[in-house]
């Protein structure tokens, strides 16, 4: 049992990663998706690559998965016909949702259709009031009546339970799910306390909705998977990831599938993580850019950053707030509309601006020569020189630079009055800014500084844009690691079995006794424990993280305090004061306040042991490398001057320990490094690109 | 002087609006009040000359329109040369903020080695100001709270600890409006930290021709989408329900080239009642409807609202004079905008909207069951208009943008129980294209003590028109323990009165008749529309449908 | 100068001390730029030691200040101890509980150095004519409503004027010239009172003022207790009804006399209500000392030591002892009463002190325009009668238990442009009695100022006429007619240009069975038509056409 297989099912590729834990060598493998029953392209992947590999299935000690499945059923609104009980007078929260325009000059605003009809949602008459306590008991015949009229009149599959308050006390929804239960054992239930108790009705529902709508589809595919791995003679156990970029048992996906969105991006930054533990690199910021989107993440301490929110189903992709938000633990991600196929055009004010409208697959960008007549990112990064036509994805498709040309001529260069090569670079410049503006916001809304950090960089697009990035944020080291292609499926492997719990509990400190301090955690340790033991995680291996959010009594919104490890509770207790004082200056700056401290959720974290991935892992090398220099072009270096002749690495011919000083283009078959003047690059053991950027200004951005 | 290629402008001022952006998330997640927490705040950034450079992109609009003005006013009292590095200037007052006081203007002067560079200004709505409170029965400016003028909120780094100490004592919920305040010093304390880091970075030692190439750039735009409307005079007049005798509100907007100019001559003069509103927010709510049809893409900005011209008599109730009473102003000032929109809905079919269900505001002052005394605002919005190929979207609030505070959130900081919050069907114009659904909201006093509440809704005498044949939306109605009352009134709850809102709908666009049958089938299905009123606007026949069905 | 004062120095100072404040009283008359403190003299000055223990109180100043003002200097103290002062600071407020009970009083305090270490205080009081809110009315609902509150902060530091503090009074209020012309007057008399406090220590080659103020309290403490050891040991109750807004309102009070001390206590008075006339301990405790002064040591002049042996204790909450945020604009409206139901508490024990009821005072808060334009607001006085005593009528038209001077017809139309039509006793109004009480007066005022007004009327005796004692008859009710309808005695209401506002104040109780009277008091009353024929007949049974009493 010495393998482990990390599988990633993304839109159009599913990718595998085999690693052989004794040797630390590392398989690749990549086949098309297969959207009707996406499960189908997995077992087929895992057949072939443990046949290629020549890997007994018996010794697959365990598959990894992750998967967009969930996310995807939500955009097309491909799940159960889903009906939901609510609290009397309050059937429409879905449909007045936030009742704020996420565009204020927009007449045409849209929102997103809530996920249940209107129609599947039935009013009960219970209320708690807000401290949990029964203002009306819940009319268990209205209950039995309304499941009835859903199941049988509406046809639903799918129920979710929704009352207010009920992450104070969870008694009614729990009673509701009893009596649906006893009625309908196979109707698929979701109450709103177990799906993630916080407060605030319209988030809490909105995500009890989106786990109920999921639950067949994900039960029904992960079902699927479970037996045809058995039919393989895979033994071993099947993990799936969460957005938390943790693993969970089949059995806890299946009760809240909700929390698999995302899942993929998740593994990626956990993949840039591990490279840094193994690197020695601490504070990371994680950079994910491909056709269409870029995706960023922090990583403090060795830990990627989490929250509790996401958006999914945007009506504007990037606009914040056109979507349906869920409350469910994952890494905090930045997504940006910048990818390969970003069209650039002139905004209303006359500036260049890329994206977030892309060009996609199909037409794709001018350069495909498959009709698309706007420029796009890639035309740019071509026309720069940064790709070679000649070799794009590895040769598998030729690029026409004429196409380019004409697209940015007529469609930037002309409008703007300056030459194309200008406008090019334009393109290039602006979304290198874009992505280094997102990282700072992000940064400083977590009080991160990221100069000084490091950036692991990946994505088919992620090289070629990484290292100017990293200048203008200051960080003097990218990082592009081995297999950049695969990094969510590598992702998987290191992932450790862990779950989240975070509850609301509104309590002043100054009348919070010690005691109750520590009950309130163990409570929730013992919850979230649960999952791990029932996965076979031996107790001992289980380790907790605790953190709070907290504020001044009268404020809105709350910071995030960890508790430190190493402190005991009592202890960290006594410190709650001074840990939230250093966790508000970090974020906004010393505060004139003397008002009463406030704790407002409480979450705990367990976490298995990480998969002992061994250090020094390697790509197997399945093909022949040539030189190591393959030759020389012209590419764009302003600190050079404009053109130059540029050299053109293979990265599969680089030896670890070798070195290249920029400029210079490195090659793979997923992307091109673009290595700016001055920078250095170093090959590692893992075969890992390690980059010393210039420090010297990035004056050029204001040239 | 330096210019900029379009290129690198751009990046600079894309940079500049994340930057403004963040200090409103600073002061959002630092406040106090769920006011704040409903965006009804500002951010803006200027130059050492008070120019402003670029604004949050998620700021109420009116403040948009203010921010520069009160800055003027700002450096009128405190000169450029004698600001110091750490101070902090202050001001609430009427005319030279946002038209009326319970918006604080905090403003920092930023230092890059020792040369003021520019400034951050932060404005919210506070909790409480003291006075009678926030509503639209106040008679006088004086009646309304308390006035702070420009003064210096922090010097040279030093708090003053007096204007607290007098903020403190002449505010219902002291630490709500201090914490409030402090929020604001926070933010522009960030604001002024992110700039001087910009300039650092982009190795920018004077933003003048920054903020010059903005302005203009913005303005050139402005122009062009002014000249690309027809020339002409385009007149509207509107009803407005006030506390006393309804108001009228008139407006000539023309169109010459790329100028344009629009005239409130016609409109009814002020009344006793706060619901005044200074041309401050006229200009602004002005300017707001303007961009919104001509310009929305185009980040909030000054330059693009200079080439906007106007003018309203003195003393009418859209330039009203010391000392009128403003609290609630945006009952009357946010009809500019549909004023505005009916006057060019003939010039511009395809981009006017109908009128909006428009939002509700409750001020609320109380005690919680623990003692504690609270005063807060409750919004909650009717329907949004319809729009040429668009149903308008429910409980969308227009023009101002505040969001709803969550039930749970409400329940736990008043303890006052919303009893019911749910579409109110037949409330959307009909038409081809339906206006949005307005809301009922039903709040009970569970606090165990009286409890004071501020109607201020709009749209209870008036409803929200229709365009091109489109029908009205519902109006807005109050009803305490059942009686009808008046939604601007002042009224006292004892425990267990129950209040219930029932918010307008907005209005539909083209004849009711071209309503595609699907569409209209699925308004009946999710309840949108009752079969009643189907048959009534729609002339829609259940008989003849399953009939029709049948023979299918 | 030894540390024992002999009777014969002490008697020198003292009344040296008491001219000083009077010279203090007029110069802040004279520089005080409302007619409130110049007309009406409602204001106050108190001298203290160096450990804030008053020496000398102005003869013609407020009673009520009289109690509140060493209150206050404890608190000054309590929050600027000595060593926090410097020479020539001056401290203010306006809090309610620390200065006079309502924010309509600026409280001013100077430190008084001399050979740089502090020798005492100087205290003025005096009642601003405008507070900004909503006017000085008893229709406020909290102390909000009411206006700007000023915590204890420092007007001037070491000499200089505290511009931004004045700068936001200013913005606050509506006459800001005349407030802060008055406010600036009383820095003027604090600073005067200090120079003749430094003349008076040189020319007596005082060091130290403690020894003095040793002798005048304890000496007037003495004389105090002295007294109350000649009133009868026991309990002695009294309970009355009193108008209200809504509802008449309890006042009960039970004072306890054992040897030379004495205890009132208000237990049985009713709570606190959301209007303006809530009274807060300060003025109550002001009110008692009065009321027992008057009684048992009128002679001796004010100071802290008198009302040493005072103790008293009311309910928390009550409206004899109200907490914030209750409003207390019309504090005297309740206040006063504490006066007349102390005399009816004891009028038993002390037969020939007591007095029959008092009409009282009578105030009006106007608030609008002159002919020119200019706004203003002040306040108006007007008196009922004065109470009988055993052996004496009762004055007509004297106030009680204030001290208000009535406006002069001369001063009040030209300050107001108001008309004041007529202005003469109201016959018949003094309740009979073997001495009659004091007659009220009939005053008509009328709007000739050509702009709306706003009066706020603060009156009582609508509904309980003043009692007389000891089987005499009542004083007549208080009337307010508007356009000749009667009015509430404690409403608001606007008078439209043209209007008239008639007052009718009460009489006053009077002393002893009318058929005791001297027919020739009745027939002398009759000459000079204080009382009617029929009256005469009716009352006293005196028959005018056989010019002698009916009995015989």
């Amino acid at each position: 049992m010495t393998y482990r297989m990390g599988v990633d099912i993304g839109g159009t590729f599913t990718d595998f990663a085999l690693i052989d834990d004794t040797t630390g060598e590392l398989t690749i493998h990549k086949q098309l998706t297969t959207p009707a029953d996406p499960s189908e392209a997995v077992l087929d992947g895992v057949a072939t690559l443990l046949k290629r590999r020549a890997v007994a299935p018996a010794q697959l000690g365990a598959v990894i998965h992750g998967s967009t499945l969930v996310t995807n059923a939500i955009i097309e609104r491909k799940g159960a016909v889903t009906g939901m009980l609510v609290t009397k007078g309050f059937r429409d929260v879905l449909d007045i949702a936030m009742e704020r325009r996420y565009d204020l000059y927009d007449l045409t605003i849209r929102f997103p259709t809530p996920i249940v009809a209107r129609r599947r949602r039935r009013q009960i008459d219970e209320r708690l009031d807000f401290s949990g306590a029964v203002l009306q008991p819940l009319d268990a015949g209205e209950v039995e009546r309304a499941a009835a009229e859903l199941v049988e009149q509406e046809g639903v599959r799918a129920l979710a339970i929704c009352f207010l308050h009920s992450f104070v006390n969870a008694g009614h929804e729990e009673q509701a799910r009893e009596i649906v239960a006893r009625r309908y054992p196979e109707l698929y239930v979701s109450t709103s306390a177990d799906v993630f108790p916080y407060a605030r009705e319209y988030e809490r529902w909105n995500t009890t909705a989106m786990n109920a709508f999921v639950q067949p589809v994900a039960d029904r595919y992960l079902g699927n998977l479970e037996g045809g791995l058995q039919r393989l003679g895979v033994k071993g156990p099947l993990y799936i990831m969460t957005s938390s970029g943790g693993t969970v048992t089949t059995a806890t996906a299946k009760r809240y599938p909700v929390r698999m969105l995302e899942s993929g991006p998740a593994a990626g930054v956990l993949m840039s993580a591990h490279h840094g533990r193994t690197l020695g690199l601490s504070n990371i910021l994680s950079y994910d850019m491909g056709g269409t989107t870029a995706k960023g993440a922090i990583v403090r301490g060795g830990q990627p950053h989490k929250t509790y929110e996401i958006e999914v189903a945007r009506i504007h992709h990037f606009k914040e707030g056109s979507g349906l938000p869920a409350k469910v633990p994952v890494l905090d991600m930045i997504e940006i509309g910048s990818g390969g196929g970003s069209i650039a055009e002139l905004d209303d004010r006359g500036v260049i601006r890329v994206g977030p409208q892309s060009a996609g697959a199909d037409p794709g960008p001018a350069c495909y020569g498959r009709g698309g007549k706007r420029p796009t990112l890639t035309d740019a990064d071509l026309l720069l020189g940064y790709l070679d036509p000649d070799f794009f994805l590895g040769g598998k498709m030729k690029l026409d630079r004429a196409a380019a040309e004409t697209a940015l001529e007529l469609g930037l260069a002309k409008a703007l009055g300056v030459d194309v090569t200008r406008a090019a670079w334009g393109i290039h410049e602006v979304i290198n800014e874009d992505v280094a503006r997102a990282f700072r916001v992000h940064a400083s809304e977590k009080g991160f500084d990221y100069r000084g950090c490091s950036m692991i960089a990946f994505g088919g697009s992620g090289p070629m844009h990484a290292l100017r990035i990293a200048r203008k944020l200051r960080i003097p080291r990218v990082v592009l690691p081995t297999g950049a292609g695969v990094m969510s499926a590598f992702g998987m492997l290191v992932s450790p079995l862990s779950f989240q719990i975070a509850r609301s509990n509104r309590v002043g400190y100054a009348e919070l006794p010690r005691e109750r301090f520590a009950e309130l955690f163990a409570g929730l340790t013992r919850e979230a424990a649960a999952f791990l033991l029932r996965a076979g995680v031996p107790q001992p291996e289980i380790r907790v993280t605790r953190r709070l959010d907290m504020r001044y009594r009268g404020q809105g919104y709350e910071i995030e305090v960890e508790l430190p490890d190493e402190l005991d509770l009592s202890a960290a207790f006594e410190r709650l004061p001074q840990l939230f004082g250093e966790s508000y200056a970090r974020i906004f700056s010393l505060s004139y306040l003397q008002e009463p401290l406030e704790i407002v959720n409480w979450k705990v974290e367990v976490q298995g042991p990480t998969p002992a991935m061994s250090q020094h892992f390697h790509l197997a090398l399945e093909h022949q490398v040539g030189a190591p220099e393959k030759g020389r072009r012209q590419a764009y270096f302003p600190e050079a001057g404009g053109y130059v002749a540029t050299p053109v690495y293979d990265r599969y011919a680089l030896r670890p320990e070798v070195t290249i000083g920029g400029p210079a283009l490195i090659e793979e078959n997923e992307s091109t490094c673009v290595v700016g003047v001055g920078d250095q690059v170093t090959v590692d053991a893992a075969g890992n690109l390690v980059t010393e950027i210039a420090q010297e200004q990035v004056r050029e951005a204001a040239a | 002087m330096t210019t900029f290629d379009p290129v690198t402008l751009g990046i600079l001022w894309d940079r500049l609006i994340s930057i403004t952006n963040e200090i409103v998330l600073t002061v959002v997640r630092t406040s106090f009040s769920s006011i704040v927490r409903s965006y009804d705040l500002a951010c803006v950034l200027f130059d050492a000359e008070g120019r402003s450079l670029a604004q949050g992109t998620f700021s109420v609009p009116v403040f948009i329109g203010t921010a520069p003005q009160t800055m003027r006013h700002m450096l009128a009292k405190f000169p450029p040369e004698t600001l110091r590095p750490g101070d902090v200037i202050v001001t609430n007052d009427i005319y030279m903020g946002t038209g009326h006081l319970w918006d604080v203007n905090v403003m920092r002067p930023a230092f890059h080695d020792g040369r003021l560079i520019g400034y951050a200004m932060s404005i919210t709505h506070l909790p409480d100001i003291g006075g009678r409170g926030f509503s639209a029965v106040n008679v006088d400016e004086y009646e309304e709270g308390l006035q702070i003028p420009i003064m210096k909120l922090v010097d040279q780094g030093r708090l003053n600890e007096e204007l607290i100490a007098i903020v403190r004592q002449n505010v219902r919920v002291p630490e709500q409006t201090v914490g409030d305040l402090m929020a604001n010093v926070t933010a522009v304390e960030v604001g002024c930290r992110e700039l001087v880091a910009f300039m650092e970075e982009y190795r920018i030692d004077d933003l003048r021709p920054l903020s010059q190439a903005i302005l203009s750039q913005s303005e050139r735009m402005m122009r062009r989408r002014i000249a690309d409307c027809p020339d002409g005079v385009y007149r509207n007049r509107i009803q407005v329900e006030s506390v006393g005798d309804p108001v009228t509100l008139a407006c000539a907007v023309s169109i010459a080239g790329d100028r344009l100019h629009v005239d409130f001559s016609g409109t009814s003069p002020s009344v006793p009642y706060s619901i005044n509103v200074p041309l401050c927010y006229t200009r602004a709510m002005t300017c707001f409807s303007m961009k919104a049809l001509l310009l929305p893409d185009i980040p909030n900005n000054e330059g693009s609202v200079n080439p906007i011209e106007l003018s309203a008599p003195v003393g009418s109730i859209l330039n009203c004079q010391p000392p009128a009473a403003t609290a609630a102003r945006f009952q009357i000032g946010h009809f500019v905008a549909p004023l505005i929109f009916g006057a060019l809905a003939e010039a511009l079919p395809d981009r006017v909207q109908a009128d909006p269900g428009m939002m509700n505001l409750l001020n609320v002052m109380g005690r919680r069951r623990d003692g504690r005394d609270f005063t807060t605002l409750y919004f909650s919005s009717g329907g949004f208009g319809a729009l040429l190929g668009y149903d308008g979207t429910a409980t969308t609030p227009a023009p101002s943008n505040m969001a709803v505070v969550a039930t749970e959130d409400w329940e736990a900081t008043t303890n006052i129980r919303v009893v019911r919050r749910e579409l109110r069907a037949d409330s959307g114009g009909a038409g081809e294209f339906r206006g949005g659904l307005g809301q009922v909201v039903e709040l009970v006093n569970d606090t165990g003590h009286p409890l004071t509440v501020f109607g201020m809704g709009a749209r209870t005498d008036f409803p929200a028109l229709g365009l091109q044949g489109g029908k009205p939306g519902a109006r807005r109605l109050y009803r305490l323990n059942g009686e009808a009352v008046s939604a601007k009134g002042r009224h006292e709850m004892r425990p267990g009165d129950r209040l219930e809102m029932l918010e307008s709908g907005a209005g539909g666009l083209g004849e009711p008749s071209r309503r595609p049958r699907q569409k209209l089938l699925q308004d009946i299905a999710e309840g949108f529309v009752t079969l009643g009123r189907a048959k009534a606007d729609y002339g829609f026949d259940l008989a003849m449908e399953q009939s029709g069905k049948a023979a299918e | 100068m030894t540390e024992r004062i002999d009777p014969v120095t002490l008697g020198i100072l003292w009344d040296r001390l008491i001219s000083i404040t009077n010279e203090i009283v007029e110069t802040l008359v004279r520089t005080s730029f409302s007619s409130i403190v110049r007309e009406s003299y409602d204001l106050a000055v108190v001298l203290f030691d160096a450990r804030g223990r008053s020496l000398a109180q102005g003869t013609f100043c407020q009673p009520v200040f009289i109690g509140t003002g060493p209150q206050t200097m404890k608190h000054v103290l309590r929050y600027f101890p000595p060593e926090s002062f410097g020479e020539g600071d001056v401290v203010i407020t306006n809090d309610v509980y620390m200065g006079t009970g309502h924010l309509w009083d600026v409280n001013l305090v100077r430190p008084v150095f001399r050979k740089g270490r502090i020798v005492g205080y100087a205290l003025t009081i005096s009642h601003l004519p405008d507070i900004g809110g909503r006017g000085m009315s008893a229709v406020n609902q909290d102390i909000h409503d009411e206006g700007l509150q000023i915590p204890l902060l420092k007007l001037v530091k070491a000499g200089t004027l505290n511009r931004e503090l004045v700068d936001l009074i200013r913005k606050n209020v509506r006459v800001s010239e005349q407030v802060i012309g008055d406010i600036l007057a009383n820095v003027t008399a604090t600073e005067v009172g200090g120079r003749l406090l430094l003349d008076f220590m040189d020319e007596y080659r005082l060091e130290d003022l403690a020894p003095l103020a040793d002798a005048i309290v304890s000496q007037s403490e003495r004389a105090m207790r002295e007294q109350i050891a000649a009133i009868p040991d026991g309990s002695y109750r009294n309970a009355i009804k009193i108008e209200g807004l809504d509802g008449p309102i309890d006042l009960a009070c039970r004072i306890d006399v054992a040897g030379d001390r004495l205890h009132v206590d208000y237990a049985g008075t009713g709570p606190q209500i959301r209007a303006g006339i809530n009274v807060p301990l300060c003025y109550t405790r002001a009110m008692t000392c009065f009321a027992l002064k008057c009684l048992v040591l009128p002679n001796i002049p004010n100071n802290e030591g008198s009302v040493n042996p005072i103790e008293l204790s009311a309910p928390d909450g009550s409206i004899l002892n109200c907490r914030p945020p209750a409003a207390s604009a019309a504090r005297m409206l309740v206040g006063h009463f504490v006066v007349p139901m102390i005399f009816g508490a004891l009028a038993d024990a002390l037969p020939h002190r007591v007095q029959g009821d008092p009409g009282m005072m009578n105030v009006l808060n106007v608030v609008g325009r002159r002919r020119d334009g200019e706004p203003f607001s002040t306040l108006f006085f007007s008196s009922g009668g004065f109470g009988a005593l055993a052996g004496l009528d009762g004055m007509s038209a004297t106030p009680a238990p204030a001290n208000m001077m009535c406006m002069p017809a001369e001063a009040w139309e030209p300050m107001t442009g108001m008309r004041v039509i007529r202005r003469n006793f109201r016959i018949d109004s003094g309740g009979a009695g073997e001495f009659r009480g004091g007659l009220g007066q009939e005053i008509e005022l009328r709007n000739d100022t050509g702009h709306p007004l706003t009066v706020m009327i603060l009156g009582s005796r609508t509904e309980f006429p003043a009692r007389g004692m000891r089987g005499a008859g009542n004083g007549m009710a208080r009337v307010f007619r508007i356009n000749g309808q009667p009015v509430h005695a404690k409403g608001r209401y606007e008078l439209q240009v043209g209007d008239t506002l008639l007052l009718e104040d009460s009489g006053a109780g009077g002393y002893g069975n009318p058929r005791a009277r001297a027919p020739e008091r009745i027939a002398s009353d009759l000459a000079e038509g204080l009382v009617s024929p029929e009256a005469a007949l009716r009352d006293y049974g005196f028959d005018v056409r056989r010019g002698r009493a009916a009995a015989e």
